[in-house]
């Protein structure tokens, strides 16, 4: 090539590279200091109603619209919009959204629904001041709906409530179908002001405040995933991979430029609670999100097993009660960082955020085995061993991990796709009782813990070992509620679930160093309809933490929603970011913050990762530890069995895989480990820092290039700790 | 050019190297594995990003050799180039195209371009400018009563272009540079079924003439490899025969593909890799062979999730990455590979180029990372097969299902071991012969096994095993031993019954004892044991019970019993030799299949004449009065049954009917 070309080409890659590595992509966690220049005025027709040392709250009683000047930066929150400006846009129905405190989704006799609010409806109001706050009556005179809203002020920011007793309806005509609640607090037009908005979408997500956005449509979530009680059969899409439900009921808001956010969190009635976030330039020009909640939903109820039938309400409405918390942030922890900490401090206060024992220096690793599964052989089914309990103590013997959090599937007779029993007994073909003693006791010996996996609510398609007629619960719709997680499966009844759980808990509580490792239970909620009235899923909430605080094991979960999180000596399969939304702007660790210090915390099984080096690189990135599945044989055993989704296990295939990838994790995650994490940010694009509260980061390289940062050289592909400088 | 094509490579390395991570998938990935069925597997591609583009409603993508994307711009009428940013460099087209649909780059940077709006073809060089444009040939070889709607083109080095016109029943029209008309090349055939013969022998001229035309499908898209072959898939044919691939002579190489019924798009790569894209947002990827690889993607139905399509048009791939052009977004969707993909790839290349052993170790991790996919071990098994390793051979080729593969093996190892043996075997038989010759003539005169004889003759007289001797006789003397069951001299109820249970054991000893070389089932689950006895008793039940009412009404002799005990009987070349066969069948290759086969279709014959000399004998017809007794159980079986089905969907209709009322009158009370 000649000289000056080659020249050209080298100078404009070195501008590219510079100009990629000096780009700032995605958000910092913590920003410089920049002072609000004058304080906004509070309008006509707000009334200071509460104040205390941090905020003071004025009120407009006649659409319940309230601002929020927060004292420590001046800052001036607004609940809603006033007066909008020519440019947006906004109809009658739009504007009245906006403005109202509370607006209403009504469903006439069909089902069809229609949306009012305080501003653009017939209503009586009658509001009365309450100790640092008001409570109002609203009734909507057109539609017979009536609600009770309390609004308070406390030391973090503002609660709202709405108590079940305070809502009737009185026209038969008209059935209350949701509630929302201010929409538009701190609602930004546009791209007029820097911030973002954080979803809780996996591991969390951003929506950057933009003038345009790709989304059609606002995201919707439903708090604890979709109820298969209205539901009846989980839809199944082999093409699609369902993205996980919300596990945490919040959504924060971040108004950069003022240093100034909040997070919402629903500490009661989120199991009939779902989250709508509108990015600007979808339906109006504004960026907010909120939370709405569910009293009535029509559904489809088939008349005749070709599928035609009608379209029915619901008898009763759902009961329960609304509390949500605004809390406000300000500073330095005006940031999804600080979003996570606010939440840490509602879980510890309601006792859900426990502190594990991080003593051991080494970083855990989870190991799931597969005992064994069963296969069709003429007219019966045969049991195919793939781990034997003795094997599984030679493994984790060659191995050798310090740490091992070992959980076994497919203990019980018959394996793992067979209902377990309701008191310990484990499959010949694996060993006896006491070999599973003695794989208990070892592994305690080596520091680390040992579980039996279990799927409580899990009545398996097909499977002897539980009544059909009696045990399974059903949907509204009459038919036997239906998913599918490792194999398809029914759902226990409460009494069932309950009876079942205690007794084989009762049995392995007699068996020292076993825990229960519990999937299902910990995400999925639904409203069981064989009874009259439902078993709904805000009071299933109530029953499964009464039937979890009472557990005489240890428990360790499977993505545990908030309300059982203070019962998991571990977390397990936490996503590796969020679902890739083409509207949100990039994945935060938000989850993994929350947990970090208190919970640890494992990923997916890495035998199933795509790209192995990168999925290993997020790992260190969060703060996860790795896991895998495990088994004596090759896949190729399984394959007659159901369990042939896990296509890849053996010992011999991931042994010395395990070995390295384990090393060099601990290398770099031991150092940092039960430490809280308090900053994470985006040096460059593809070059993340996280730092943990004594100091030290954790510098991840994606780029096939080196780094350097803090005099530490981070090759292409992987990762560095930072020491803190003591 | 080369220069250009340089830049933008290392430009897309740098672009790569500091995207963030790739994001999971919103999709499952399935390969084919074992029986044929698709299993899940881990991701071959992630989506890479959305580019939203400055078009509306673009039909066509291509991936010029110069390293440039350019897309028809079909809304807008024109064509635009994109630099490795997306960002739009260059616009051609404006004001000579209407609707672009189809867009072709050659290595100079000439464009062509099939414009749907004027129905014409466009020739613009590098810069645009516009060369040649023509519309429909004047050729009379054409067809006078031909359109000409050009919707894709492509173009060969030679400088052929091959244009799908829509609604083509000939397939694609060739034409060369100034718009003369070459011919037709590659066309579908129509496919006949059994409905349209039949309708054609019965109904009139008039009738048919009512019925749509059963025209070839005309081909969808199209697209040229690096070695000239032309490749088109066609929707609304049959999905495993959509995906066609030409010799210059026109006729199809590609045998069978896994596929889809409504392909939108296909692209060949030079690294021997078929990308084919379908309406339902599903990606195919193939080996030059035909042989699915991976199988992702779905359209997005309100998730907004970053790699689910709309409306997509195009794909089209270079190195690393896939580009999907989607209609309704507006967008271009990139996916990249995975580790695990770049495995399977870097094994398959080497496979299809014959390096067995090079390709080893790749497969040997792809079956580290899944133990399912079906293309290692047949990588594998090739490679075994070379380095003369028979034994791993077959059992990698039995998880592969490659029969063909199976027998070679079998016949490696069965060759090797005849070798050792057979000189050892042949004088081991003809020791034994002689010395069973010498000990018979001795027995004759001394007599020594008497005792043995008496034994034997006393055992005879137990019944059933007199019943089962009776057997044999059938092989001599069939019409006698029917008679004898008549007079009910020999054959009993009892053993008839145990007969019919043996039969039904042997079918489920067949199923499974079957050598895997020519036994049609591959996988235990494949194997539904109820169904294979209601198949077998079935018929048979429904066949006694008609046989004897159509013989009482016709005069025959015979007794439901004796049809009983003759029908079993009858049935004895199945219950004897079925399972020697089926045994002999584990030591034969597919050389030898003939021998399977034709055992099989002995035996079947065999039982049929015995069933037809049964219904003589016992009945006591003449040759024509049975074969009309016959023909008409065979009807009378036929009606039972459609009665049956009758019967079983008016109570279906009756129970859903009444279970609706319930369910309804429940909900409005």
């Amino acid at each position: 090539m000649p000289d000056r070309s080659a020249r050209f080409l080298g100078r404009s890659l070195v501008l590219l590279i510079a100009a990629a590595a000096l780009l700032p992509a995605g958000l910092t966690a913590a920003l410089p200091a920049s002072q609000a220049e004058t304080e906004e005025a509070v309008p006509e027709g707000y009334v200071l109603t509460a104040e205390n040392d941090p905020f003071e709250l004025h009120v407009d009683a006649t659409t319940l619209a309230f601002k929020l000047r927060d004292r420590r930066s001046g800052y001036l929150w607004h609940s809603g919009l006033d007066q909008p400006l020519e440019e947006d846009d906004l109809n009658t129905s739009w504007q009245a959204f906006a403005r109202s405190g509370v607006s209403i989704e009504y469903l006439d006799a069909r089902g069809v629904n229609r949306r009012v609010s305080i501003a653009n409806s017939e209503h009586t109001m009658e509001t009365e001041a309450i100790e640092n706050g008001i409570a109002a009556r609203i009734t909507f005179t057109d539609y017979g709906i009536s609600l009770g809203l309390r609004l308070t002020l406390d030391d973090y920011g503002v609660r709202v409530e709405v108590p079940f007793e305070g809502i009737t309806e009185e026209n038969p005509e008209f059935r209350l179908g949701r509630i929302y609640l201010y929409p538009f607090l701190g609602a930004a037009r546009g791209s007029s002001i820097d911030g973002y908005m954080l979803v809780p979408d996996g591991t969390g997500s951003l929506i950057l405040f933009a003038d345009s956005s790709r989304a059609d449509n606002m995201f919707y979530g439903r708090y604890y995933g979709q109820d298969l009680g209205m539901l009846g059969v989980e839809p199944y899409d082999p093409f699609i991979d369902t993205p996980d439900s919300i596990s945490m009921p919040v959504f924060g808001m971040a108004h950069t430029d003022a240093e100034s956010a909040y997070l919402s969190v629903v500490t009661k009635g989120a199991g009939y609670g779902e989250v709508q976030v509108h990015p600007a330039a979808v339906i109006t020009n504004f960026n907010f999100l909120f939370h709405a909640f569910v009293y009535n939903e029509p559904y489809f109820q088939a008349t005749n097993r070709s599928g035609a039938g009608v379209t029915v309400l619901q008898d009763q409405p759902n009961a329960f009660d609304v509390e949500v918390q605004y809390r406000f942030l300000t500073g330095d922890n005006a940031n999804y960082v600080g979003m996570a900490n606010a939440l840490r401090e509602v879980l510890s206060a309601s006792g859900s955020l426990t502190q594990a024992d991080f003593s051991n220096p080494d970083i855990p690793t989870r190991v799931e085995f597969l005992g064994g599964d069963k296969e069709p052989v003429l007219f019966w089914q045969q049991f195919v061993t793939m781990t034997t309990f003795p094997q599984m103590r030679d493994i984790l013997g060659q191995l050798a991990l310090p740490n091992p959090d070992v959980i076994v599937y497919g203990w019980q007779p018959y394996g793992a796709t067979s209902v377990p029993p309701t008191s310990l007994a484990v499959e010949g073909a694996l060993g006896t009782l006491d070999d599973l003693r003695a794989l208990a006791d070892d592994i305690a010996a080596q520091g680390g813990h040992f579980s039996l996996y279990l799927d409580p609510q899990a009545a398996l398609w097909n499977e002897p070992g539980y009544n059909a007629r009696t045990d399974l619960a059903m949907a509204i719709t009459n038919v036997t509620i239906e998913a599918f997680n490792r194999s398809v499966m029914h759902f226990f009844t409460l009494d069932a679930l309950r009876s079942r759980f205690q007794s084989l808990a009762a049995s392995v509580a007699g068996q020292p160093n076993i825990r229960l490792a519990l999937d299902g239970i910990g995400y999925r909620l639904f409203s069981d309809h064989r009874s009259r009235p439902p078993f709904s899923r805000e009071a299933a909430i109530a029953a499964y933490r009464d039937l979890l605080a009472q557990a005489p094991v240890p428990v360790a979960f499977y993505r545990p929603n908030d309300y059982l999180l203070g019962f998991a000596r571990a977390y397990y399969d936490m996503p590796l970011g969020d679902n890739a939304y083409v509207f949100t702007s990039e994945s935060v660790p938000f989850l993994p913050i929350v947990l970090s210090g208190s919970v640890p915390y494992f990923g997916e099984a890495l035998n199933f990762s795509s790209n192995l080096q990168e999925d290993l690189l997020r790992h260190v990135e969060y703060g996860i530890y790795p896991s895998y599945f495990l088994t004596q044989e090759p896949t190729s055993r399984m394959l007659n069995t159901q369990s042939s989704w896990i296509y890849t296990s053996s010992i011999a295939q991931w042994g010395e895989s395990i070995r390295s990838t384990y090393a060099w994790m601990n290398a770099l995650l031991g150092p940092v480990r039960g430490q809280r994490i308090i900053a994470h940010t985006m040096l460059a694009d593809g070059i993340a820092a996280t730092t943990y509260a004594d100091g030290s980061q954790i510098l991840v390289n994606y780029t096939d290039r080196p780094f350097e940062h803090r005099g530490v050289r981070v090759e292409p592909r992987d990762a560095a700790l930072v020491e803190a400088e003591s | 050019m080369r220069r250009a094509r340089l830049l933008f490579v290392l430009l897309l390395l740098v672009l790569v190297g500091s995207l963030p991570a790739q994001a999971d998938s919103p999709y499952t990935t399935w390969t084919l594995g074992p029986g044929g069925y698709f299993f899940p597997v881990q991701d071959a591609y992630t989506p890479l990003d959305q580019i939203d583009l400055p078009v509306s409603g673009p039909e066509d993508l291509f991936f010029a050799p110069d390293g440039f994307l350019y897309v028809a711009d079909t809304g807008n009428g024109r064509i635009l180039r994109l630099n490795p940013r997306f960002e739009v460099d260059a616009e051609f087209g404006v004001g000579i195209l209407s609707s672009p649909t189809g867009l072709f780059v050659d290595a100079d940077g000439t464009i062509y371009v099939a414009d749907a709006g004027e129905n014409q073809i466009v020739i613009l060089d590098a810069n645009g400018q516009l060369v040649n444009a023509f519309g429909r040939p004047d050729e009379p070889l054409f067809g006078a009563n031909r359109q000409f709607l050009p919707r894709k083109i492509a173009v060969d080095p030679r400088g052929n272009l091959y244009v799908v016109s829509e609604g083509s029943v000939n397939g694609l029209v060739m034409l060369n540079t100034d718009g003369g008309f070459i011919g037709y090349f590659g066309a579908n055939s129509a496919e006949m079924s059994l409905q349209m013969i039949l309708q054609r022998l019965i109904l009139t001229e008039e009738q048919l003439d009512q019925f749509i035309l059963n025209e070839a499908a005309s081909p969808t898209n199209l697209a040229i490899d690096d070695q000239s072959l032309v490749y088109t898939v066609t929707a609304g044919t049959a999905p495993d025969r959509s995906i066609r691939k030409f010799t210059i002579a026109g006729s199809n190489l590609m045998e069978r593909a896994r596929g889809s019924r409504d392909f939108r798009d296909i692209h060949v790569s030079a690294d021997g890799l078929m990308t084919a894209i379908d309406a339902g947002g599903t990606l195919y990827e193939y080996d030059l062979d035909g042989t699915l690889l991976f199988l992702f993607g779905a359209l997005d139905t309100g998730d907004q999730r970053l790699g689910l399509l709309s409306y997509p048009t195009a794909v089209e791939r270079s190195g690393d990455t896939l580009y999907v052009l989607d209609r309704d977004k507006n967008a271009i969707v990139t996916y990249g590979v995975t580790e695990f993909a770049r495995t399977v790839h870097d094994g398959v290349r080497l496979y299809m180029e014959g390096f067995y052993e090079e390709a080893r170790p790749y497969f040997d991790d792809v079956l580290e990372y899944n133990g399912l996919v079906i293309m290692a071990y047949q990588g594998l098994a090739d490679a075994a097969y070379d380095a003369r390793d028979y034994q791993t051979a077959l059992d990698l080729y039995r998880y592969a299902a490659d029969r063909d593969g199976y027998s070679q093996a079998f016949w490696e190892l069965r060759n090797d071991v005849l070798q050792r043996y057979l000189g050892t075997g042949l004088a081991a038989i003809v020791i034994t012969w002689g010395a069973w010759g010498i000990f018979g003539r001795l027995e004759r005169r001394r007599r020594w096994l008497d005792p043995v004889r008496r034994g034997f003759a006393a055992f005879r007289r137990i019944r059933l095993v007199d019943d089962f001797l009776f057997m044999f006789r059938f092989i001599r003397r069939p019409a006698d031993s029917f008679y004898y069951i008549k007079t009910n001299e020999r054959g009993s109820l009892h053993f008839a019954l145990l007969l019919f249970v043996w039969i039904v054991v042997v079918r489920i000893l067949t199923v499974y004892l079957t050598s895997f070389i020519f036994n049609p089932i591959t996988t235990v689950w494949e194997i539904d044991l109820a169904s294979e006895i209601t198949t077998l008793l079935l018929p048979l039940g429904l066949w006694i019970f008609s046989n004897y009412l159509v013989a009482t009404i016709s005069d025959g002799e015979g007794s439901l019993r004796h049809v009983v005990i003759g029908t079993a009987y009858s049935l004895f070349p199945y219950a004897l030799f079925t399972l020697p066969l089926t045994l002999l069948s584990n030591v034969l290759t597919l050389n030898e299949v003939f021998l399977f086969t034709f055992g099989n279709q002995i035996i079947l014959a065999w039982c049929g004449i015995m069933l037809f000399i049964m219904v003589k004998e016992i009945h006591n017809y003449s040759v024509s009065e049975t074969i009309r007794v016959i023909v008409f159980t065979l009807f009378t079986m036929a009606v039972l049954s459609l009665a049956a089905y009758i019967l079983y969907v008016l109570f279906n209709q009756l129970f859903e009917f009444v279970q609706s009322i319930i369910q309804e009158s429940g909900l409005r009370a």
